[in-house]
């Protein structure tokens, strides 16, 4: 038996990781999965299945259909908020991979008979040692790998990323080449069930509001926020308060969140060092071989797409880390995740918890 | 393919498509064209006209062609917005084709109410009685359902409405050649039919009306059908559906008694391996071939995609725009869990369905059934 589950998006990406299981003789089903139920307004499926029902048609593959959203629910999305609410900057994407995309789609293929499943993600996979290496996706600038640290053993050796080794303007030129309507598609960007709509709209939906003032790390009141859940650590964009409070020293970002007083501390200039840490300290660990890794100088991302940046590992348990950056790092976010790397090979991650100098 | 979908659509009979073939080379004239081509085109689809008014019993100038059910539907719904009352009756296991039109329909001040079903899926004359008021001009009732079968009283309901001067709308594109329609007898107001649910072609369809003055057009446009549907008659697709009515009802007893007796062997056959199967919907008052089977322990979505590599085509309730299969609620107001409503396919068989298809499929179904 042969038979690869893959799931469909309705994108370019897991397109053509369809026609490249199909061309490697694999046979091919596709699943087109809805975890979030629609808003009319800003929810796309519809347009995603027919897209992906084009691409199916095309390759005459069967494109079967789940819906999940009440586990991404449950195990997803009230996490994330249950995060926001804490003032902390959650990533429901990598929850999605772990909860729903390699445990209920994992399970959902395996009753429909298949040998392996497959996504349409950036990353890759090697056989070494007798381990299953997760790695960079080739495509250093879509690489998604990032998403996928909290994968374990099994998962991924029942896994297969058809277009990891591939450049996305490659694909593209596959996707239409093949036939595909969707080749000219916009890549998603931001978190998949809020799209391109603005998050502070619609935490709103699920948050109400809690204004309070806005103060300079002296403890100076300069403005008003509408509640910390709305702000990252880092942020710039969407104070209100300008860059005009002492104009030489540029625009305001967020420092810290004081839970407590309900206060926005906010300092002036990028290069501010109060955006700067050099320690860090996570929890929920998880390395995906099982076992930590044999050195402590390694390389880590502690944001999506954020350059790799050397870092010492100070110690460690069963379930959290401590980190110590080579040189500062800017906008570090409790609630977002460190993913550790070895050159290109994804060895694990945790959740951000706290920071220091 | 196995193909046993029926209900979803017929596969076209061979005579069928032959004659539309030949129209659509040979008569290429417009109907409303005065000169020889045009006559012949006109007298093929008038011919096709008394066809179909045979078939069920009516008079050839109360039948009006259009683009299918669903069109025929809108059309009697959308009529009443002219009416000075303003309330229909309609149910809970009615095609989206009523219900989404009649929630439309709200906002030009058309209201409406859901008559309920018992667990057999019949509807139940109470629950009619009680929704009925002063205002109600119309009662909308499918024939037979869709997804069970199952045949409704409608004699009953019509008497009860023809009493309080309400008209009766029934969708009854399950039911030509499965069941035998007399709307003289029946004395049914409005009446809807489908030609590729009779081994017809797709796209085209039947409004009857017994007062068509009671109708107003969707479509406005030249003066074809008496004012009633304007636009150039497509007259193949017209004479298609009219030998196709005609096949259907001439071999209505010898195929539907070769139909139930494969219904009976899929249903026996089931037993004999899978004896936790649960049929849905009343199994004595239903049309021949539609069969609603729950699988306790199974999903339904994972049956379909199994059987499907195989090449078996069958249906498990309505997919929305995006391939996701919810609950039916049909399956639903006939008193299903969410759980037992996913387990459930429909099989519906047809003329060109033979045993042996059915052993096949048997076969498969029992290599593919969880029996826990």
């Amino acid at each position: 038996m042969n038979r690869i589950i893959l799931g469909m998006s309705g994108g370019v990406d897991s397109a053509v990781a369809a026609s490249e299981l199909i061309r490697q003789g694999y046979e091919v089903e596709a699943v087109f999965m809805k975890n979030w139920e629609d808003d009319s307004r800003f929810c796309t499926s519809e347009k995603d299945y027919k897209d992906a029902l084009q691409v199916c048609d095309t390759l005459d593959i069967a494109l079967h259909s789940v819906n999940f959203s009440k586990e991404y629910w449950e195990r997803v999305f009230k996490h994330f908020l249950n995060e926001y609410k804490n003032g902390r900057t959650p990533n429901p994407d990598i929850l999605c991979n772990t909860e729903i995309k390699f445990k209920e789609f994992l399970n959902y293929a395996f009753d429909l008979g298949a040998k392996k499943i497959a996504t349409g993600h950036y990353a890759r996979l090697r056989n070494y040692n007798c381990d299953f290496q997760l790695l960079k996706g080739l495509d250093e600038s879509k690489d998604q790998s990032y998403f996928l640290y909290g994968l374990d053993q099994k998962q991924i050796s029942n896994t297969i990323f058809p277009i990891g080794n591939l450049l996305k303007t490659d694909l593209r030129k596959k996707a239409k080449d093949l036939g595909f309507t969707n080749f000219n598609k916009k890549d998603s960007v931001g978190i998949c069930f809020i799209g391109e709509r603005n998050i502070k709209e619609f935490l709103k939906q699920y948050i109400p509001e809690n204004p309070g003032h806005i103060i300079t790390s002296k403890g100076e009141k300069i403005g008003q926020h509408e509640g910390l859940m709305y702000y990252t650590l880092g942020q710039r964009k969407g104070l209100g308060i300008g860059g005009g409070h002492s104009k030489s020293n540029g625009a305001w970002y967020v420092i810290d969140k004081d839970l407590i007083n309900n206060e926005l501390v906010v300092a002036q200039g990028h290069s501010n060092a109060a955006l700067y840490h050099k320690f860090l300290k996570a929890s929920g660990l998880h390395w995906i071989s099982g076992k930590p890794p044999n050195k402590e100088f390694i390389m880590a991302k502690i944001r999506y797409r954020s350059k790799d940046a050397p870092c010492q590992i100070k110690n460690f348990d069963e379930s959290t880390i401590s980190v110590e950056f080579q040189e500062s790092c800017y906008g570090i976010a409790p609630g977002q995740s460190i993913v550790f790397y070895d050159d290109e090979v994804c060895l694990g991650g945790a959740i951000i918890e706290s920071y220091s100098n | 393919m196995y193909y046993f979908d029926n209900s979803a659509t017929t596969p076209i009979h061979p005579r069928v498509s032959e004659l539309m073939n030949d129209i659509n080379i040979r008569i290429y004239g417009n109907p409303s064209s005065t000169y020889k081509i045009g006559k012949n085109a006109r007298s093929i689809m008038e011919n096709a006209r008394i066809q179909i008014a045979k078939a069920i019993s009516a008079e050839p100038n109360q039948i009006l062609f259009t683009s299918g059910g669903t069109e025929s539907n809108n059309q009697v719904l959308w009529s009443m917005i002219q009416q000075k009352r303003k309330h229909i009756v309609s149910s809970t296991i009615e095609h989206p084709a009523i219900t989404r039109v009649l929630k439309f329909l709200i906002t030009y001040g058309l209201n409406h109410n859901l008559a309920d079903v018992n667990e057999d899926g019949i509807i139940s004359i109470d629950s009619i009685n009680k929704n009925l008021n002063n205002d109600t001009i119309l009662i909308s009732l499918m024939l037979a359902n869709n997804e069970i079968g199952t045949i409704q009283p409608l004699e009953q309901v019509i008497s009860i409405a023809h009493n309080q001067k309400i008209m009766v709308h029934t969708d009854a594109v399950q039911c030509l050649g499965k069941i035998k329609l007399n709307v003289s007898k029946l004395k049914v107001d409005f009446l809807s039919l489908s030609a590729h649910k009779f081994y017809g072609p797709k796209g085209i369809g039947v409004l009857y009306a017994r007062h068509p003055e009671k109708l107003y057009p969707l479509i406005l446009g030249g003066g074809q059908e008496n004012n009633l549907r304007a636009g150039t008659e497509n007259v193949s697709l017209i004479a298609g559906m009219g030998l196709a009515a005609e096949i259907s009802t001439e071999l209505l007893n010898e195929k539907n008694t070769m139909v139930e007796k494969i219904e009976q062997q899929f249903k026996s056959g089931l037993k004999t391996f899978f004896p936790k199967a649960q049929f849905n919907g009343c199994q004595s008052k239903k049309l021949p071939g539609i069969v609603n089977v729950s699988f306790p322990g199974n999903k339904s979505n994972i049956l379909m995609a199994k059987l499907e590599r195989v090449g078996i085509a069958v249906s498990n309730g309505s997919a929305c725009g995006s391939g996701d299969i919810k609950p039916s609620p049909v399956l639903s107001s006939i008193g299903l869990n969410k759980e037992t409503n996913l387990s459930t396919l429909r099989f519906s068989f047809g003329i060109f369905n033979t045993k042996e298809q059915v052993d096949f499929l048997l076969s498969n179904l029992k290599s593919i059934l969880v029996c826990s």
